[in-house]
Formats: C-alpha cells, structure tokens, sequence
C-alpha cells in the first residue's frame, strides 16, 4: 500500500480520542423510524438536522479551513475530492470553496418546498430518496474533510465528544436508510478515505453496529 | 486508568492560534449539540409513550372494529409525520394573511390571522423590537414565549409559533373569540355576585395554573382575561411575568414614579399622597355611576398606551423590597371589585394619583355607599387588597364563604354566563375593531418578503406535540 509503515496515525484513531463521546450507548433510540411515521419525513427532518449541526462546527473551524491551509479538498493521504462544475467536468477546489458550495447546494435544497416540502399538504417528489443519498454522500465529505485536515484543531477546541458523537450519529443513520455506500465511507484501494478506518474501528468498539 | 494501550496519546492542548471568539463560538455548537440530543431523546421517549399509550387503549377496546383501529393508528402516525415536519418549517409573516386588527397592547397590534396553507385560524400579536428595547423589555418576551409554550394548561393561551424579522417578534397564539374582560366589563358596567363568582372562580384556578408553572405574572388585568368560543376564561399576555425576579422590574417602576411627579422615593409618594386627599374626597362625593363614566372613557386609551395602566398592580411591585406571588391575588381582588362596583378600586385622573392610592390602600380602599355587596364579597376583596402577609393564600381563597357552591373541579365545564355568539371561526363581532380601523393590516416595516423566516418555534417544538398536531 502506499501508506509507509512509519506514517503517523492520526490522532483521531488514538486513545483516548478515539472512544471520546458525547453520547454513550446505542444510537438506536434516535435513529429508528418511529413505528407508523413516514420514513420520508423521518429522513427529512434527520438530514435537516445534520446539516445544521454540522454547519454550526464548520463555522467554528472555518477560520483554520483557508485556502492556503487547504488548497484541496482533503480526505486522506493520497485523496482529494473533486466538484463537478457546470460543464460536467470534475475540478479540483480549495477545500473552504468545496465546502461552501456542498452546504450553499444543501441550503437550497432545504429551502425548497419542491424538495423538501413544508407545507402542509405538499407531498415529496419521488426523487426524494436519490437526492437525499447525493445530500448524505456530500456531508460525509465534509466530516472526511474535517477528521482528516482539522482534528487537531478539534482538540484544541475541546470538541472531539461533541463532533465524534455527531458522525457516529450520521453513520448510524446513514446506514439504517441505506444512505451511504461503504465505498463513500472507506474509498479506493490507493485513495482510501481515512475516516474508513474510523468506521472499521468503531465497530470493532461496539460504538456502531457491525455487519 | 491503567490499561492505556499502545494507541495512547497526549495532546498538549491551546487555544493560541484561534482568533477571540473561536472559543466561545465552540463552546456554542457544544452547547447547541448537547441540547439538540437531550431534546432528541426526551422525543423519542415520548413519541414511544404516546404509541404504547394508545396501542394499550385500542387493544382494550373489544367493542371496536380490528379496521377502525388500523385506521387510528395511522392517525398517530400521521400527526407523528406532521409533528416532525414542523421541526423544519420555517415561518415568516408571509405565511399568514391577516383578516382583522382585533387589538392593540403596549408594544403592537393583535390581530387575527389565517395560515395561507392550513386555512387556520390564529391570533398574531406584533412586538416592536426597538420599542421594547427602549424600555428593556427583551427579556419579557423571552418570559412570555416560555410561559406560553411550557404550558399545556387549558387556562392559558396557547403559543402555536413564534418567529421574528428586524423589526417585530411575533407570537401566533390560539384565538379567542370571545374578546377580553375589559371590554365586557365596559359593555356591561357591573357583575351581578354570580357572574362575578363564575369569572373570579375562573380567575383563582387560572392563576393557580400559573403559579404551578413556577411563574408569576404580575399583570394580571381584565384585558389579559380573555374569553374562549364557550365564554370560559384564560389567561394570556405574559409580557411581564417571569420565572425570574428581575431586578430593573422595580427599578422601572421607580422611574415611572419619578418621572410622574419629581417625586424620588416611595415615602415621598406617600406623602404626596397624603397632601392630595382633598382630590380624593371630592371623588368620593360622586356617584359611582358618574365614576364608571369618567372611567370608562378613558379606560381603553389606557390600555393602548406604553405606560399601561397601574390599577390592578399590587404595592409590593412598586417598592424595592421584593415580592411573592401573592402579588397576583391581590390584582384579583381589584378585579373582583371592579367587576362588582364598575371600576377598580383605585382609579384616579392620572395614573400618578393611581400609584399613590395603591402605595396608601389602607386609607384608600372603600366601596360606595350606592352599590351594594355582599358581605362575603367586600370580605373576600378586603383579605385579597392587603398586606402581603395577611393576603389569603389559594387554598383559603378557595373555602371562603363567596365561593360557596363553586364546583372548583368541574368549573371549565359548566356553562358559562356568557357565551359568544358566532357566525363564524373568524368573527370579531366581540372586538373594539372599529376602534381600530386606523390600524394598518400588515405592520409598518414589516418584512413581508419572507426574506427573514426563522425556525418555527426554537427550543419548544417537541413539547407541543399535542397542541401542535392541532395545528395544522
Ligand atoms: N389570543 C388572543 N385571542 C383573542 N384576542 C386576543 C388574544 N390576545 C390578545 N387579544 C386581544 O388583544 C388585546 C391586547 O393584547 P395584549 O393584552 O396581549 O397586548 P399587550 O401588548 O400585552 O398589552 P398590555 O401589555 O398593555 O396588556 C387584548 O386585550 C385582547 O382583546
């Protein structure tokens, strides 16, 4: 693999940072579709709230997510995520414009009634289900972002239980409606994601279910 | 502990590099994320109660058919789906279209509204921001929004939304049709003893409502009783109360003291009061009815001024040293007397002259030669306009011989001696609202682009669930 035997691990795989956690125990309770409530709403309201949370840190560390200190948008070692612009053509972007432009794209679509209907009476498009599993996979990037380039920072900030409990709670739910692929969450052989790694160890913790 | 492992790190940790408000800011999210799942949670808890709750019910329900009860179950579940909808609507003037002005407060209009979507129908009352800020009353509204929103008592008026844009707070309330008792009581000068036992019973539990929510209201009047589809009583208007004594509250009224007659401390006050006793006497030699007059003319101007009027304000308030929720009672009590004697008891020409016969009830509080009372009543009013120690308590209210008869749990139940007659769910037909023709439709400066739409409801969402799933 192209990862050298002596690379550092990150900090966010080590103890005690690892385990650290807002919220103990199973991620179940707030994550099951509660019986006879549409899953729709259900998964509406969830990545809603996703969004703000996550949007609430990134405006805490965006200060240290510049253009200089992150000219790519960064995952992994060997991994940058590209945008696709308008000309269908996939670029590479500061990693603070990658980011504004997945939650500027995400705010819009919440603000869409065709999208994300709020009022009553309107129902969801049957595209629903695609644009939430676009949504989730462009968060994820977000949080891979943010584990990989700034967690130092997070630990500076004293908020690795907070932002550890957050994508637990994300990648529980992701899996429960089947909203992520587990090629999102580990990437390629040569481009591995490195939150993957986060995830195979969580489970092996019991911090998220296995299987 | 001991077992740290070969993973073990240590991080030095520092806030250098970070600007000034990183911090803070970070402690923010923290505190916002540690709320939003002690909220999500508590949801959760209860969402599942409600299931099993009604689960438990159908299966002990023999007699219903196995089609009936699918059907209410995926009732459940659609107010659940309603309920979690809410949670991402955001709100904003332009969801609302306004079908009348019904009335005016300290700080705005009240008016009643219709949800374009729903169809349904709310009462908006209107806060202006830079208004209440001149008179710090921020904070107020913050107390009112917790008191209408914490509670499920059906004596109180129910808060369905709050939401803001720069210039006004808004708070879309369940509409009360039946007007407010400031107005009946102008329509029909004087209670008889039973009319008035049914309102002030009313009153009594209403406040105890309160009360038992940890808050006091301290403003307690006749236009803050307001009058539902059935001519029951409830309260609303908690612009002053709080769970919190603040200390600028009295300091507030000090200045209005101040201000009103260079008078500059509560001894002054009395004394003026005392050297103003020839006023009083010729008051005294009108005839209540020609007092009702001279009342009654100037009673709703007083309600739409910023000042507000003092009548019902118990002494305590005015003084620095603190008070009790005892304050309450004895605005009841000045009710009471004004429900059977066609005006507060301390009315005056000016509200100055009002605050110094309050902070000197003892010389002035006397009731009329030309209407008469019950000795139960005059009792009841004289133990509630007293010094705080000798107020009665709400337990002794309740077995005081004028309440004799009053069915205290079954109350909101009997009929009412009034009930509105309506036409419609949008009748104003109970409001001043001719008073009120000058009254814009939209507030001046209003943002109705929707531009600024906030989150309906903040932190209050998931307690309403019942009311809410009311609501749409
Ligand atoms: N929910 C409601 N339903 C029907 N009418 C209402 C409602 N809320 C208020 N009103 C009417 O509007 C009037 C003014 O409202 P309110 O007393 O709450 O205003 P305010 O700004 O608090 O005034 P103040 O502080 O002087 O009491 C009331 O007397 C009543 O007639």
């Amino acid at each position: 693999t192209p990862t050298s035997p002596s690379a550092p691990k990150p900090l966010y795989l080590c103890s005690p940072f690892v385990e650290a956690a807002l919220v103990k125990g199973n991620f179940k309770t707030i994550v099951m579709l509660p019986k006879y409530a549409d899953v729709m709403e259900w998964v509406a309201v969830n990545v809603f709230e996703f969004y703000t949370n996550l949007n609430q840190f990134y405006g805490v560390l965006a200060e240290c997510c510049t253009a200089q200190s992150c000219p790519t948008m960064s995952a992994g070692p060997n991994l940058n995520y590209t945008w696709i612009n308008q000309d269908r053509k996939s670029v590479q972007l500061p990693a603070p414009t990658y980011v504004d432009y997945v939650m500027t794209w995400v705010q819009n679509l919440l603000d869409d009634e065709t999208v994300f209907p709020t009022k009553s009476g309107r129902d969801f498009s049957p595209n629903f289900p695609a644009t939430v599993k676009h949504v989730y996979r462009q968060l994820l990037r977000v949080f891979a972002h943010l584990y990989h380039a700034h967690y130092p920072q997070i630990l500076h900030l004293r908020s690795e239980g907070h932002f550890n409990s957050l994508f637990a709670h994300f990648l529980a739910f992701g899996k429960e409606y089947e909203l992520l692929e587990p090629k999102d969450i580990k990437g390629q052989q040569g481009a591995v994601v490195g939150i993957g790694a986060l995830w195979d160890k969580w489970k092996e913790m019991g911090i998220l279910e296995s299987a | 502990s001991s077992n740290k492992g070969a993973d073990y790190v240590y991080f030095e940790r520092t806030t250098a590099g970070f600007s000034d408000d990183a911090v803070p800011r970070s402690k923010a999210a923290q505190l916002k994320l540690e709320h939003y799942y002690k909220v999500a949670v508590e949801a959760a808890i209860e969402r599942n109660q409600r299931r099993v709750e009604l689960e438990r019910k159908l299966a002990a329900d023999p007699t219903m058919s196995e089609e009936r009860k699918q059907r209410q179950l995926q009732q459940l579940g659609k107010r659940e789906s309603a309920f979690l909808r809410l949670r991402r609507t955001k709100l904003g003037l332009d969801d609302f279209r306004t079908v009348k002005v019904i009335g005016k407060g300290a700080f705005g209009e009240v008016r009643v509204v219709q949800k374009t979507d729903t169809g349904k129908i709310y009462a908006m009352k209107t806060l202006r921001k830079d208004e209440m800020l001149k008179k710090d009353q921020l904070a107020h509204v913050r107390a009112e929004r917790d008191v209408l929103a914490e509670s499920n008592s059906p004596w109180v008026v129910q808060l369905y939304y709050s939401f803001q844009d720069p210039s006004y707070l808004y708070l879309i309330m369940e509409f009360l049709p039946g007007g407010d008792l400031m107005t009946m009581l102008i329509k029909y000068d004087t209670f008889s003893e039973d009319v008035t036992r049914f309102y002030i019973a009313e009153c009594v539990l209403a406040i105890e409502a309160v009360h038992q929510l940890g808050f006091i209201h301290r403003d307690i009047k006749p236009d803050n009783i307001l009058i539902d589809k059935d001519g029951h009583i409830k309260l609303s208007d908690f612009g002053l109360s709080t769970g919190f004594h603040k200390q600028h509250d009295s300091s507030y009224y000090q200045r209005l003291l101040d201000s009103a007659n260079g008078v500059t401390s509560p001894t002054a006050a009395a004394q003026a009061a005392r050297n103003s006793v020839m006023v009083n006497s010729i008051n005294l030699t009108m005839s209540s009815k020609d007092q009702i007059a001279t009342w009654k003319a100037n009673r709703r101007k007083l309600a739409y001024s910023t000042v507000g009027t003092p009548d019902y304000i118990a002494p305590e308030i005015f003084l620095q040293k603190g008070y009790g929720n005892e304050c309450d009672w004895w605005s009841l009590g000045a009710i009471m007397f004004e429900c059977l004697v066609g005006y507060p008891p301390f009315c005056s020409e000016s509200t100055h002259e009002t605050y110094q016969k309050i902070l000197q009830w003892q010389h002035y509080l006397t009731f009329p030669d030309d209407v008469h009372l019950s000795r139960e009543a005059e009792d009841l009013i004289r133990r509630l306009i007293t010094s705080p120690d000798r107020r009665l308590a709400v337990e002794q209210i309740k077995k005081h011989p004028f309440f004799y008869g009053v069915d205290w749990n079954a109350i909101r139940n009997i009929e009412a001696p009034f009930i509105p007659r309506l036409r419609s769910i949008t009748d104003t037909s109970y409001f001043p609202t001719e008073e009120l023709e000058q009254v814009p439709d939209e507030p001046v400066n209003a943002d109705t682009t929707g531009a600024n739409k906030d989150l309906a409801f903040l932190g209050y969402t998931f307690k309403r669930f019942t009311i809410s799933s009311q609501a749409f």
